[in-house]
């Protein structure tokens, strides 16, 4: 049941009654239209400030210390994850279960399970699609299980929210052995092909230990700030299918 | 007007309000206002338990719509469109309701509205919180009712004073 978590397919009868459906979608992006100009200026600063940090990235900006081994189109290279951009139409931050609406939807592509990333980290992941919206499922929600990793030694768990405070996520069950500190990077693990590895999810906020337990709980600080997200990308992975086919044939075998 | 008619008016436009507005405040998670409560407290004294469930769910299945939550308003809004006609038929005066008044705030005196919006808040509140928490965590589940009880109280207070008029001059 490992990957069952993010497969929502038990609420698919439920779709005439939430916000991908087309009534309700009008009167929101009505609104949105609206309410989208509010915080322009925040919106933009925050683009620019991703659109800094890819222009760093491009080959040319690099000194070359030896001849160029291969090219990003070489063979070696196969496209695995394409990104869609997408804006938030609806959002919620303060409730126990916090859905994004946004406005691409099967016609371009989304599909339920897909991840959800902003300019700043990780947001969530598709949870149900009609034809133009998609509700995304954030982060901020009960059961969200994310697979996620220290990014200075790889340990991995899965990242839970207990529904206090919309700034702060949790990991529960750390060894002590393992070696972490406030202000260490969390970042995305590359596990069910939701998200490409090392995405930003946030930092190292406390380190709690309970009485009687050999394990930490862990406050992680969220890199994104859910009060705010206008823009957001939809990671499409290519190689999905391929990996779930493959998944899925292991745990057939496993049940005979 | 006709009452039905100014009813299904205020009807859309407090479900519009609650999902384009209420809904998106996100202030603090303690604070969640709801008024729709409103709509089920403004039903004529007098009707009965079948119209006031069904009035209910179609309510609270239309504010689902808006925030997702897949029934969780539905079934509280059942819950209190349910006790509705039996905590009014304890709370009557004698010689029972006038039929000619609407339970409002203009029509019924402050004192007795606040009552009657508390209690039946506080239920509405307790079941909503109680489910969507669905944990035994009875500090979070009580600070959350609190204070989304004071915010919806006076937003209903307020919403009282801009839809309802009094009945009789």
């Amino acid at each position: 049941m490992y990957w069952a978590s993010f497969n929502s397919r038990n609420y698919h009868r439920a779709q005439l009654f939430n916000s991908s459906s087309e009534l309700i979608a009008w009167f929101v992006e009505k609104k949105h239209n609206i309410t989208k100009h509010f915080d322009l200026e925040e919106t933009n600063a925050n683009l620019m400030q991703e659109l800094a940090a890819m222009r760093t990235k491009m080959p040319q900006n690099y000194y070359q210390l030896q001849d160029r081994i291969f090219y990003i189109n070489d063979t070696l290279y196969k496209q695995q994850y394409e990104y869609v951009p997408a804006e938030v139409i609806n959002s919620t931050s303060t409730k126990r279960d916090n859905y994004f609406t946004i406005n691409k939807g099967r016609l371009t592509g989304i599909k339920e399970g897909m991840g959800v990333m902003s300019g700043e980290g990780i947001v969530g992941f598709v949870f149900d699609v009609s034809e133009h919206f998609s509700i995304v499922k954030t982060v901020l929600s009960d059961n969200i299980n994310i697979p996620v990793k220290l990014k200075k030694n790889n340990e991995h768990w899965l990242l839970k929210w207990d529904g206090n405070d919309n700034e702060i996520a949790q990991v529960n069950g750390v060894n002590r052995d393992i070696d972490i500190a406030v202000g260490d990077t969390v970042v995305t693990r590359a596990g069910r092909g939701m998200f490409p590895s090392g995405i930003a999810v946030g930092v190292v906020d406390e380190l709690i230990s309970q009485d009687g337990k050999q394990t930490w709980d862990v406050n992680i600080r969220l890199a994104t700030d859910f009060t705010s997200v206008t823009y957001v990308y939809v990671i499409k992975n290519l190689l999905q299918e391929e990996q779930t086919e493959l998944e899925l044939r292991l745990v057939n075998e496993g049940d005979e | 007007m006709n009452s039905w008619v100014k009813y299904s008016l205020n009807f859309i436009l407090i479900i519009l309000v609650e999902g384009l507005v209420i809904n998106q405040l996100d202030i603090h998670e303690y604070f969640n206002p709801m008024v729709y409560p409103m709509l089920i407290l403004m039903l004529p004294f007098e009707l009965g338990i079948l119209p006031t469930i069904i009035i209910s769910f179609i309510l609270g299945i239309s504010v689902d719509a808006f925030s997702n939550t897949f029934g969780l308003h539905a079934s509280s809004a059942m819950l209190i469109g349910y006790l509705r006609p039996t905590i009014l038929n304890y709370i009557k005066p004698r010689d029972g309701f006038d039929i000619s008044l609407l339970p409002s705030i203009q029509d019924m005196g402050v004192s007795w509205f606040l009552g009657y919006a508390t209690l039946f808040l506080s239920i509405h509140h307790l079941w909503f919180f109680s489910l969507e928490i669905l944990k035994f965590d009875v500090l979070l589940i009580l600070a959350k009712i609190f204070c989304s009880m004071l915010f919806s109280l006076a937003l209903i207070i307020l919403l009282q004073y801009i839809l309802y008029t009094p009945s009789r001059k």
